[in-house]
Parts: structure tokens; sequence; C-alpha cells
């Protein structure tokens, strides 16, 4: 049912570089969780139900004081970059 | 050490056992047990100590799970793709275990950032279950449950996103607590699952459990997902269990449910029905409650596709430009490609892969979105059940530790058995895992579940229970 460009484009997608043995075992996976996906898609009433996308709703925003926090102090924050050039960091050319 | 956290804070407030010894005892046996077990990404050999003689816990050594920020100490989440990331921060428990006093002293090994359950992708090496070290200590929370076991230290952080702590604790014959979604703040967590992902605890009491979950839990201005304070829950421990009403699901611990049950199987369902007995001697009522087979077959695939698209998500941070070993190539795509070509695992990948797959526009309404609804369904039907009933009663596990089997982990149909207990992080149901015996000599535990944010009552039935068991928790030898 998949095929394997379509897992090494999804994978394209995602900046992801899989190996021909990764792929192959998506593949497999792919048809596992294709099948697995019927066992939820079998179950009545399914399209009345509202999705969950937490455990519950019991969250009330509130807005902070506006006052200045503590902030990281720059060299801190910069301490696990490699490649930096005094407060920045070093990165690749993204534009020509 | 296989002392509780009140004996040793006897010991040590009567002079008996000074905080530095007492430090040094974990550091060794830390390495003692790593050199069997392989449990821990770091030890350190000199912990900082600085007590609070206000708190239960101020000299008391644990370890953290490698998925916790630690200020100046690794923090991996056992990957390769952050083995060199030395955080500047504290995770908000981190930062409030240091305020107790209590002394931080290795970083236990886990599943690649959480994923997996059976300690067998961590960057170093598979960890081993102190039982039998040819079986899985269970995962993701591999290493932690390993330290609590071995006596290492009396309690350990995890997480938990379908059973990372609750498992591992079955495996390894110790107690495993996954308080109510947001009663512990996750700020400071490697993320894997947000909407799944709890801070957990290991111990060998359930008295320690809650210990050490009331020196943690409370809200924090950081983690929008943090509950408002509560009451704590040592004090209200008392056992009290006369009249509680626990259900079982009868397609999960009746015998009958299964056509062809192994031997294992069999023990464990007879050991289950031994603790039923004693609950029932306790003072609760035990009922058998049926739930559609097709929504307990759903748990599993739900399971898998929420987690998959989530950790997609969370996961997406990781591009080796800003920290972690930068990747090569000629422009920005390439570097970022090969750093998480080089950096995740095969596991990590092909979860990825696949949460991005069930996240495109034209998949999302028969995947995503159609888990999301069965995790309703299913987090109704026990809401609905918690109107009736105090506790959801359950084995922890189908039997004990399975043996390595030289094989990666791969997506499979596993047994309903082996995945429901992902229930308690669909409605962030509080949940704890005890000891409950022994199968073929392996460590087996039970489970507590309840209705959100009733820990107490899920905790009294634990404790009531684990003083009629009588497992004193760890590998004592």
């Amino acid at each position: 049912m998949f095929s394997k460009e379509e897992i090494i484009n999804y994978a394209d997608k995602l900046l992801i570089g899989l190996t021909d043995e990764e792929a192959n075992m998506l593949l497999d996976e792919f048809d596992i969780i294709d099948k697995n996906i019927d066992q939820i898609n079998e179950i009545e009433g399914l399209s009345e139900v509202e999705p969950a996308f937490m455990p519950f709703n019991l969250y009330t925003a509130t807005l902070r004081e506006d006052k200045v926090e503590e902030s990281v102090d720059v060299d801190v924050a910069l301490s696990n970059t490699k490649d930096k050039l005094g407060r920045e960091i070093r990165v690749p050319k993204v534009v020509d | 050490m296989f002392e509780g956290i009140e004996e040793l804070r006897k010991k040590l407030d009567s002079g008996k056992l000074k905080v530095k010894d007492l430090a040094q005892q974990a550091v060794d046996a830390s390495k003692k047990v790593n050199s069997k077990c392989n449990a821990f990404v770091t030890i350190i050999d000199k912990p900082k100590i600085k007590e609070n003689k206000k708190s239960i816990l101020s000299g008391i050594p644990y370890s953290a799970k490698d998925l916790f920020s630690t200020k100046g100490i690794l923090t991996t989440g056992s990957s390769n793709a952050l083995k060199d990331y030395i955080p500047f921060f504290d995770a908000t428990v981190i930062s409030r275990l240091k305020k107790s006093g209590a002394v931080l002293t290795s970083k236990s090994a886990c599943d690649e950032f959480g994923l997996g359950g059976t300690g067998t992708t961590c960057h170093t090496g598979i960890v081993r279950n102190p039982y039998d070290e040819n079986r899985e200590a269970g995962g993701s929370s591999a290493g932690s449950a390993v330290a609590v076991a071995s006596g290492v230290v009396p309690f350990a952080l995890g997480t938990d996103t379908g059973d990372s702590v609750r498992k591992p604790a079955s495996f390894c014959g110790i107690v495993g607590y996954k308080p109510t979604y947001g009663l512990i703040p996750r700020y400071g967590v490697l993320p894997f699952a947000s909407s799944l992902d709890h801070v957990g605890v290991f111990t060998r009491s359930v008295k320690d459990a809650a210990i050490v979950v009331d020196s943690i839990k409370g809200p924090d201005s950081k983690d929008m997902t943090a509950l408002p304070k509560t009451d704590d829950l040592t004090p209200l421990l008392d056992g009290n269990v006369e009249g509680k009403r626990l259900f079982y699901i009868k397609e999960i611990c009746d015998i009958r449910s299964y056509d062809n049950p192994s031997d294992e199987l069999k023990k464990s369902i007879k050991l289950f029905n031994e603790i039923i007995e004693k609950a029932k001697k306790l003072g609760m009522q035990v009922i058998p409650e049926s739930i559609d087979q097709k929504l307990l077959n759903a748990i599993q695939p739900t399971y898998q596709v929420i987690s998959c698209a989530e950790a997609t998500s969370n996961l997406s941070m990781y591009t080796g430009i800003i920290y972690g070993p930068r990747g090569n190539g000629s422009n920005i795509n390439e570097m970022v490609k090969d750093y998480r070509a080089h950096g995740f695992s095969s596991l990590i990948k092909r979860r990825l892969v696949i949460g991005s797959y069930v996240l495109q526009k034209e998949n999302q309404e028969r995947y995503y979105l159609n888990a999301c609804r069965v995790r309703q369904m299913i987090i109704d039907k026990f809401n609905e059940l918690f109107t009736q009933y105090d506790g959801f009663i359950t084995l922890a596990s189908g039997g004990g530790a399975p043996l390595f089997d030289g094989k990666t982990e791969v997506l499979s149909n596993e047994a309903v058995l082996e995945n429901h207990l992902a229930i308690g992080n669909f409605g962030g149901f509080p949940s704890i895992t005890i000891p409950a015996g022994f199968i073929n000599n392996l460590p087996i535990g039970i489970n507590i579940t309840g209705k959100v944010q009733d820990d107490v009552n899920v905790l009294n039935i634990a404790y009531a229970l684990e003083k009629d068991i009588k497992f004193k928790g760890g590998l004592h030898e």
C-alpha cells in the first residue's frame, strides 16, 4: 500500500535522513499502523465525538504582572554553542 | 541502601549517618550497579550537598532520568543528538529538590527522549534488569527503576507518557507513581508528547512516593499546565479503605477472556485474583466491569498515533544549529538532515516520520483526529466509571520482564494487557504500580488508577494493599 518513495519523501520533509534498512522497517510499520487505525475507525459513533487534545480542561490562563523578570545572561545562554562570534551564534548562510 | 526515606532521616538526624557518607554510598553503589545493569548516563562523583534542616528529604540521595534539565550537569535525553548538552538551568522539580536539600547523585539512562518501553534505545546502551541481566528493566525510565530496585537510592525521578514509570516499576519490583496530570510541573523536562507527559517517581514504598511528590508538586509560573496548590498527600495516608469500591476490567483480568492463555498469563491472573481477595478482606468491594473490546483494542493505536504526532512537533527543535553537534552540509537543510541522521536513533526517526504522516492535511482526519476522538471516548468511559467507583485495579503487565530478544523496538500488535496503562495518560488520571509478587522468580506489579485530582484516594488504596501484600520493594541481596 505504501511505497518506499513515499516514505523517503515524508522523511525528507522532516529533514531526516533514512538508511535503506530504516526505510524498509518503516514500510512494515506503516502497514501495521494502517491496520491498527482500522481498529479505531470501526468504533461506532466516532464522528459525533469532539477530539481530546488534552487530558482535561482545568486551566485558567492568567496574565502575569507587568514587571521585569530575571533573564538569562547572554554568555550563559551561549554556553552550549560551539560556533559563536561575540554575543551571537554563527550560523550557516541561508540566503544568497 | 534499602532503608526508606523516614528511616534514613532518623539515622541522619541521630548522627548515626552523615550526609556526606550517605551520598558517597549512593555514588559507590551507582558504579557497582552500572557495571552490571548500565543504568546511568552520568554518575556525579562529587555530589553537591546543601542541607535544609526543615525538609525530610535533606541529605537524601536520588537519581533523575536524563530528561530532567540539571544546571551544570550533562543532560542528554539518552540521545546522541544531545550527547554534550549541559543546561544552564534546572527543571522546576530539580530546583525544588535542591531547595529541600535532596542530593542528586546520578542521571539515569532511558529510552531515547522517553520514546520506547524497553530501555534498549539509550545512546549509552541497553539497560539490564537487576533481577535477571538477560531481561529488560522496562522503559522508558529504565535506569531510574534499576537505581531504586538495586538499593542505589531510595527514590528516583522518571517520566511517564504511556506507562514509562508504572511498567518498569512492575518489572523491577518497586513502586512507580504518576500523579494527576499537572500536579508536578514539567518545566525543564525534555518533552516527548506534551498532552500525555507526566513526571513520576520511583520508590520502594507508597509512603515514600507521597513524601517525594509532596516536595515537588504545586503551581509553577513557567508551566501553564501545572495545577493550583493542593493539600499534601503524606499526612492524609491512613490506609483506611473500608467501603471503597474498586473495579477491574473482565476483558483484561479474567482468564476466561483469553482463548489460549500462556502459563505466565495464567499465573499472573491467579496472582491478581489473590490480590483481589486481599482487597476484599480489607473491606473493599471489587467488582468486574465490561468495556467494549473494540474500545480496548483501540488503546494502543490511539497511543501510537497521538504520541508520534506530538513527538514530531516537540523534537523538531533539535536541529544541531544552535546547540548540539552540528551536521555537515553545504546548506542549512543538509546540515540539519545530517545532524538528525547521526543524532537520532533509528527508532526516533521512524516515530517522527509516522508522526509527520498522521499530521499531513490529507491524513489528519483518518489518523490523528480520529485517535483524539477515541481518546475522548476512553476518558468519558473511565470518568463515568469513576462516578461509581473509587479506583480501577489491574495488572501492570501480563508477566515479568521480557528477555532481550535481539530485535530493535518495532511497532506491533501487542495484547491489550501490555498497553492499557496508557488510559492513565489519556485522562491524566493518578495511577500507581506497587509490587504484587513473583511469577517465575520475576517481580510483577498491580496498578491502581483513580479519578483526576483524587490522588489521596489512589495512594490510600495502594498503601493499604501494600501493607497486606508484604512485598518489601527492591532487590534485597
